[in-house]
């Protein structure tokens, strides 16, 4: 049938809607709650076309193609109302990024997105490098917002297992609804409540897995915006690699898309339209793979002692070990997790190069388990692939070695071990359950000096028959030698895994190691199964009491004052009647925490309290914020770095931003009190964003608050309102700007010509904070500085700022894999810290 | 072969019961007691007058009927005397009942101070019929017919008066027939859109479905409309009728009731009537040995406003939550679990029946040529005469306002008359000769939506009643899709900071771009109309936006925060009553001293005004450059 779109004829199929029609002949058509593997909603409005003899504006994405059809895609109303429509949802989103006049500038600065808790713009969130709503927002040319945002407060929820969720950023396309009914058949999450205070949830207020969920994670994939995401994944940012391969955790061989940035998995998904996978295939690969435990070096025992070595002394050691027991006295035990290349060398290795008939391929059972012991008694010496012989028939055995991806018992009392490559690490081809050859393919590179099992054997191979064994260069020549031509993905599957509908039925054992030791998520969906669903969830903050005598450094008061940032009183008498203007403290929130500054936001020396402000951005700030009120803090120490030098200035802009708003009440109030004229300029994002106007305007002359969408006083940041104040003749003798590095760059750029001295507060990664160890180096003209000792204040025009940002990226990687993991509700939110500390006791 | 046999001795059967009552050897007594005359008491006067007969030794037939639509006068009580024409009477509240039973059966006399009329055509015995009440008087009352006249609970009232003549005719005429009919009709669905019967139900019956499906939206959801629901307590027998029709006509296997959880009784007589549809093979399988097979099934609706929108009563019936989907599909194509459905208004399918019973030819003479047939509303607000009316389309408005409702409360003026319901518009006053018809109302950029007419007067802001239906729309939006679930809420905060005099300017084309962008650009119905309320006062009553945002004024003295209280010192005589309320103790004053109030401090509570004595009235209020005082009222002499 014939279509018209655009004034160009295209023949439309059967069935087909205007959409899907266009889109097939490279007519763009913007949109977003629609997906191509879910059926058409028409929630988000924004694929809105025109089709004439039709009244409105029909979607095109749920409008099935009719003969004869003319539709218009692109014209001018057309433009204006979807441009105003996701104006509306923005308002509903945290959109001032998206608004903003620095938004390029701010991209090629900190490219990377930070790891916060509650995600309150672009730059903070995960979503940020792969964001529909970004694409959209650029093509339709959004430029402003209409009335002030509508943020919903919404706790940000962290504890379910795999998955976190920031409905404050959910623009209710029910993508994930959608695909829960579409995978799972059931509604684990759906639309609660209505008008605006509809969001998506589990009914009753049940957590994810008493709602039934499987944790297929499909409707994480299906997201456009942050607001689900997987917890491991999320931080890594945009994957340079992604390929298509065979999940090996059971014979159901699902075909995976695994992710990865640096050769290193971050995410898998898997490839069907119709069917999830299962909670392992999405959740458990990465930081299965990733995990520290993993074996990276070669080990050989001596005296008793496993000592690493090279991988050429590992297999010489081995050729060794072997010589003496050739024949029926050898055995090699593997399972079928090993792709039938590997099985292929290893069976050709036991035959052919010691000449044994004892060659084992044990098949795990429903769970994945393996385990072997009916060894033949003759059997002396042994070559594993996992760690599935009994540590009881360990004495039987003069000889063991031990190919391995995991510490074990086993490997412990191996004479050799040799880390191996293993699933998405290999490339091969494997067997699945009706018999059907399956391509592996390898998508990321194994840790430390681990290769794949078949090139270990071969090695010793290589070692024991120089002239016989057939060298294989690659992988390739193997699967060729079997005689396999084609190894296809599965992706034309019939039914779901499993495992994919029922949470019982995943398998729980790799190479004889359980999964879930290495997989933080999956002790928390144990934990679920084992009953501890039924407790209550709820947030326990319990009524404390503060005693008349406080302990050290316990909180003594602790709210959010804006999304994202809290603010702590904390008893320290010492460092209240030591604090001046500009120092700053380094907290330690337990005794394994890293130390962390933070800037003296205020103290009172008579109380003996001082106030910190503090945003969560990353795992010792997350670690910060969960501390209760009447707990106690480690150690707090200070008063750190160079005070302010208080004196007669004339007239001072304090520009804050962020944190940087708590930074500066000391500061202007001091500065104040001197004589200056202190105006106060406070930026935030929006409305919602904003905190301590009346403390700011109690210690200025004038203050002024900007938002960069205008929600709330002037638009734009705090360099804008600056520039006003200079236009109209203000004379300003000296800037202070305490924020983030990119609002204290942009500040020290754009004042740069003006003649103006201009100071910021640097915040690097730091210590001792005492100038010893030299982690906060930085640059200030060209000399090198410390920033806890010659700091916190430098000139901001000397600053060398790419610097700074890139020595606070320095750990970045540490830090992602540190908030990564799933962290069990007992260990970061509820429970104590200090279990030596006298605070326990109380009633 | 279709069995009239068995309806005839059915019809029969109907007669003789309904004699019973027409050549009552006991008088028969009417109570009015749907929803409305139960809140006005009627089962408690019915229980008082039952009692005071026993113990009077006086005997009656009572019979509970529905509701004639004269809200104003409920309960209203209607009495069939031996001999002669009945008479009714209202209001007879619970402490009426003596003094009713007292005139009317024990001194066998007419109360001509709770009298309606007397049901006839002309004057009779001296006494006015009630036909001529100014109320009914302009009211042509078709499928309010039976309503208030009988037992709704009672399958042979119904039968006696042509009940399912217009199903017999239908199976008679067959479906090509009836179709043409309701062509011929003009009839258009009374739900709000206003589409035409015929298209619709032909648009299913084209459909080569094996199952298809007609559903009767009962879901009335709009504040303050009841038509509906008098047509369902009334007089159930008359909308199913009109199910069969309809289902016959499609080729429908099966029927839902949609109808609101709110609306108990209408439940319960809903029940009732179906079961005695089984009874006597009006419904189920081969009815009447036609071949034509269908079962009515009732669903109760959970409160939600947006599922009288077509769509989401389907998802709401499949056990969904109530979401509306986009169309196409329409529901006659694909609806109900995916099959060619139909959906029609309750007081749609009661126009059917009458259509089927009485033929296109007499319905044609009602209305206007495009608009066919009689309305009802549900006629509210600053009105004299509030009530369910029915009248013929095409009346000008001024008529029902100041004829049938009696004109305006304490003889104010009219400001506007909002049609519609929450999705509707308000016309102003001097459009009130605008007829009442779907394309004028269109075209003044209100709709005639189920019946709602709410008449508005000096004391209403206009600003104050946009922001009020917005707010209506806004928290029952089904929150799918953006511009509804975004934009109402955008639009009501607008509202209310012009509402709390923080408007500015700007805010009116914020509000019309946020109008614009949510009647466009909506999924359904709800969201489409939703602006409505705004846009309609916006085009007729700018000036008193423009008037709040300007000057902080609002000239009905509605908006709190724009209104200032002061004390006239030439009025006040110093009574201190004002001083002694005022919760935050900011008017001052000696004794037999002019009090003043302190602006600075003041609440704006209001409580000065209504302590005033309104001998000396001397509180008045001041909103931007208006004044407004309170009328010195006379002390009332004491009567000796």
């Amino acid at each position: 049938m014939n279509v018209v779109i655009d004034g160009k004829t295209v023949e439309g199929r059967a069935g087909e809607t205007i959409l899907e029609c266009a889109l097939r002949y490279g007519i763009s058509i913007p949109h977003l709650c629609t997906h191509p593997a879910l059926p058409p909603f028409g929630a988000c409005r924004i694929c809105i076309v025109e089709v004439e003899g039709m009244r409105g504006y029909p979607t095109s994405c749920s409008t099935p193609i009719a003969e004869g059809m003319v539709i218009r895609t692109q014209t001018e109303a057309l433009r204006l109302l979807r441009r105003n429509i996701l104006g509306l949802m923005m308002l509903e989103h945290p959109s001032a990024c998206l608004v903003c006049e620095r938004r390029d500038l701010c991209d090629k600065y900190r490219p990377k997105s930070e790891k916060v808790g509650a995600t309150t713009g672009c730059h903070t969130c995960n979503n940020k490098e792969v964001c529909e709503v970004r694409e959209l927002s650029a093509d339709l040319g959004l430029a402003e917002i209409m009335v002030a945002p509508n943020y919903h407060y919404k706790p940000i929820e962290r504890s379910e297992p795999f998955i976190d969720r920031d409905l404050n950023l959910c623009i209710l396309c029910g993508r994930c609804v959608r695909i829960c009914k579409l995978h799972q058949g059931k509604s684990v999450i759906d639309f609660v409540h209505r008008s605006s205070q509809t969001h998506i949830g589990q009914a009753f207020g049940k957590n994810l897995h008493e709602a039934g969920c499987t944790f297929c994670g499909s409707c994480i994939d299906v997201c456009p915006t942050g607001t689900l995401s997987d917890r491991y994944a999320k931080w890594f940012g945009r994957p340079d690699r992604i390929t298509e391969t065979t999940c090996i955790y059971c014979d159901e061989a699902c075909a995976l898309a695994i992710y990865a940035v640096n050769n290193k998995p971050v995410m898998a998904k898997g490839l069907y339209d119709k069917w999830p996978v299962c909670v392992l295939g999405h959740f458990a690969i990465p930081e299965f793979l990733n995990s520290p435990q993993r074996l990276r070096t070669a080990q050989i025992r001596v005296n008793k002692v496993l000592r690493p070595v090279t991988t050429e002394e590992a297999t010489q050691r081995c050729a060794e070990l072997l010589k003496n027991h050739m024949g029926k006295n050898f055995a090699f035990v593997c399972d079928t997790s090993s792709t039938l290349e590997d099985r292929h060398v290893f069976k050709k290795f036991t035959q052919e190069v010691m000449q044994s008939p004892y060659y084992f391929e044990i098949v795990p059972d429903r769970k994945g388990y393996a385990r072997f012991t009916n060894i033949p008694e003759e059997v002396k010496a042994v070559i594993t692939t996992g760690s599935f012989v009994p540590q009881e028939l360990r004495d039987k055995f003069e000889v063991v070695i031990s190919l391995d991806i995991f510490p074990s018992e086993w490997t412990k009392t191996a004479d050799v071990v040799c880390p191996v490559a293993v699933f998405a690490e290999v490339s091969g081809t494997v067997l699945d359950k009706d018999n059907q050859i399956r391509p592996l393919i390898k998508a990321c590179n194994p840790p430390g000096e681990a290769m794949p099992e078949w090139f270990v054997v071969q090695q010793i191979a290589k070692i024991f028959s120089p002239d016989k064994w057939k060298e294989y260069q690659a992988v390739e020549e193997i699967t060729y030698e079997l005689g396999i031509n084609t190894a296809k993905l599965n992706l034309d599957r019939e039914t779901a895994p499993p495992a994919s509908q029922n949470l019982k039925e995943r398998r729980e054992w790799f190479k004889g190691h359980k999964i879930e030791d290495y997989v933080s998520g999956l002790v928390a969906v144990r934990n679920f199964e084992e009953g501890q669903d039924h407790e209550e969830k709820a947030e326990v903050r319990l009524e404390v009491k503060i005693p008349e005598n406080p302990l050290p450094f316990m909180v003594l008061s602790r709210r959010e004052l804006v999304p994202n940032t809290y603010e702590f009183v904390i008893h320290a008498p010492a460092i209240a009647k030591k604090a001046l203007p500009g120092q700053f403290v380094i907290v330690m929130v337990d005794e394994n925490s890293e130390r962390i500054p933070y800037t003296l936001s205020d103290w009172d020396e008579r109380k003996g309290t001082i106030t910190l402000v503090i945003q969560e951005k990353g795992l010792s700030s997350r670690k910060m914020i969960s501390v209760n009120e009447g707990e106690c803090l480690a150690h707090v120490v200070g008063p750190l770095g160079t005070a302010f030098e208080i004196k007669h200035y004339g007239t001072v802009a304090i520009l804050g931003g962020c944190y940087g708003i708590g930074a500066v009440v000391r500061l202007s109030r001091a500065l104040r009190e001197q004589g200056n004229k202190v105006i106060m300029i406070s930026e935030a994002r929006s409305h919602y964003m904003t905190y301590y106007k009346k403390e700011l305007t109690a210690v200025s002359n004038q203050f002024i608050q900007t938002t960069i969408d205008a929600s709330s006083g002037e638009k734009g940041h705090a360099i804008d309102a600056l520039k006003r104040l200079l236009q109209t003749g203000e004379k300003i003798d000296l800037i202070v700007a305490v924020g983030c590095p990119f609002m204290m760059m942009i500040t020290a750029e754009e004042t740069r010509n003006m003649g103006i001295k201009a100071l910021c507060a640097l915040n690097p990664i730091m210590l001792d904070g005492t100038g010893m160890c030299g982690a906060c180096r930085i640059s200030v003209g060209g000399e090198t500085k410390f920033a806890c000792v010659d700091g916190p204040f430098f000139d901001a025009h000397l600053v060398d700022w790419d610097e700074v940002r890139d020595r606070r990226e320095a750990y970045s990687t540490e830090e992602i894999q540190a908030v990564s993991y799933t962290m069990p509700s007992t260990t970061l939110e509820g429970e104590h810290r200090h279990h030596h500390c006298s605070c326990m006791e109380r009633g | 072969m279709i069995a009239e046999d068995t309806m005839e001795i059915l019809y029969e059967r109907a007669q003789e019961e309904w004699d019973k009552i027409e050549n009552n050897t006991l008088p028969v007594v009417f109570v009015g007691s749907a929803t409305c005359g139960r809140a006005g008491g009627a089962l408690e006067t019915e229980e008082i007058i039952k009692n005071l007969l026993i113990q009077n030794k006086k005997y009656a037939i009572f019979v509970e009927v529905g509701c004639l639509g004269l809200c104003v006068l409920e309960p209203i009580i209607m009495v069939q005397p031996t001999e002669g024409l009945p008479i009714c009477y209202g209001p007879i509240r619970p402490e009426n009942a003596e003094e009713f039973v007292r005139r009317v059966f024990i001194e066998e006399g007419v109360w001509e101070e709770k009298l309606i009329g007397v049901m006839s055509t002309d004057v009779y015995r001296g006494l006015p019929p009630i036909s001529k009440h100014p109320m009914l008087e302009l009211q042509v009352r078709n499928v309010l017919r039976n309503c208030g006249l009988i037992d709704p609970e009672n399958f042979y009232h119904y039968l006696a008066h042509n009940g399912y003549r217009g199903f017999l005719k239908s199976l008679n005429i067959g479906t090509d027939a009836v179709l043409e009919e309701v062509k011929k009709s003009g009839l258009r669905g009374r739900g709000g859109a206003g589409f035409p019967t015929w298209k619709k139900w032909s648009f299913a019956r084209d459909t080569s479905a094996d199952i298809k499906y007609l559903i009767c939206n009962a879901d009335e959801g709009d504040p303050g409309a009841f038509m509906n629901r008098s047509v369902l307590e009334g007089d159930p027998h008359s909308v199913l009728e009109g199910m069969l029709i309809a289902g016959y006509t499609i080729g429908a296997r099966y029927g839902y009731v949609y109808c609101r959880a709110e609306y108990p009784l209408a439940l319960r007589r809903l029940e009732i009537a179906i079961q005695q549809m089984y009874e006597h093979g009006l419904l189920g399988k081969n009815i009447l040995s036609s071949g034509f097979s269908f079962d009515i099934t009732i669903k109760k609706g959970a409160g939600a406003f947006v599922c009288g929108e077509e769509t989401a009563l389907i998802t709401s019936i499949e056990g969904h939550r109530g979401m509306p989907r986009p169309r196409p599909p329409f529901p006659t194509n694909s609806g109900l679990w995916g099959k060619p459905t139909v959906i029609q208004n309750v007081e749609t399918l009661a126009n059917v029946t009458l259509i089927l019973q009485r033929g296109a030819d007499w319905y044609v003479q009602y209305g206007t040529e495009n608009s066919r047939g009689t309305k009802t509303f549900a006629l509210a607000g600053k009105i004299k005469r509030t009530g369910l009316v029915e009248i013929p389309l095409g009346i000008p408005l001024r008529k029902v306002i100041f004829d049938v409702g009696g004109g305006i409360l304490d003889d104010k003026e009219v400001k506007a008359v909002q049609t519609g319901g929450p999705s509707g518009g308000c016309i102003p006053a001097d459009m009130l000769d605008l007829p009442v018809d779907y394309e004028s109302l269109t075209k003044a950029g209100s709709i005639m939506g189920s019946g709602g007419m709410i008449v508005l007067d000096e004391d209403n802001c206009m600003v104050d009643i946009a922001r009020y239906f917005l707010s209506f729309t806004q928290a029952e939006s089904c929150g799918k899709c953006t511009p509804c679930r975004v934009g109402t809420r955008a639009m009501l905060g607008i509202l209310e900071r012009i509402c709390a005099g923080k408007g500015e300017f700007a805010d009116i084309i914020r509000l019309e771009t946020l109008a614009q962008t949510v009647k466009q650009g909506s999924l359904c119905g709800l969201g489409q109309t939703a602006p409505n309320p705004v846009l309609s006062t916006l085009r007729y009553f700018r000036h008193e936006y423009e008037e709040h945002i300007k000057s902080n004024e609002c000239r009905a003295f509605v908006c709190g925060p724009l209104i200032s209280y002061h004390i006239d010192p030439e009025r006040c005589v110093g009574c201190t009553m004002c001083a002694k309320a005022c919760p935050v103790k900011v008017i001052s004053g000696k004794r037999k001293e002019a009090h003043v109030i302190d602006q600075e401090t003041c609440i704006r509570c209001g409580q000065c005004l209504r302590v005033c004595p309104a001998m000396y009235s001397a509180v008045y209020r001041r909103s931007g450059s208006r004044v407004r005082y309170e009328p010195i009222k006379e002390r009332k002499k004491k009567t000796g």
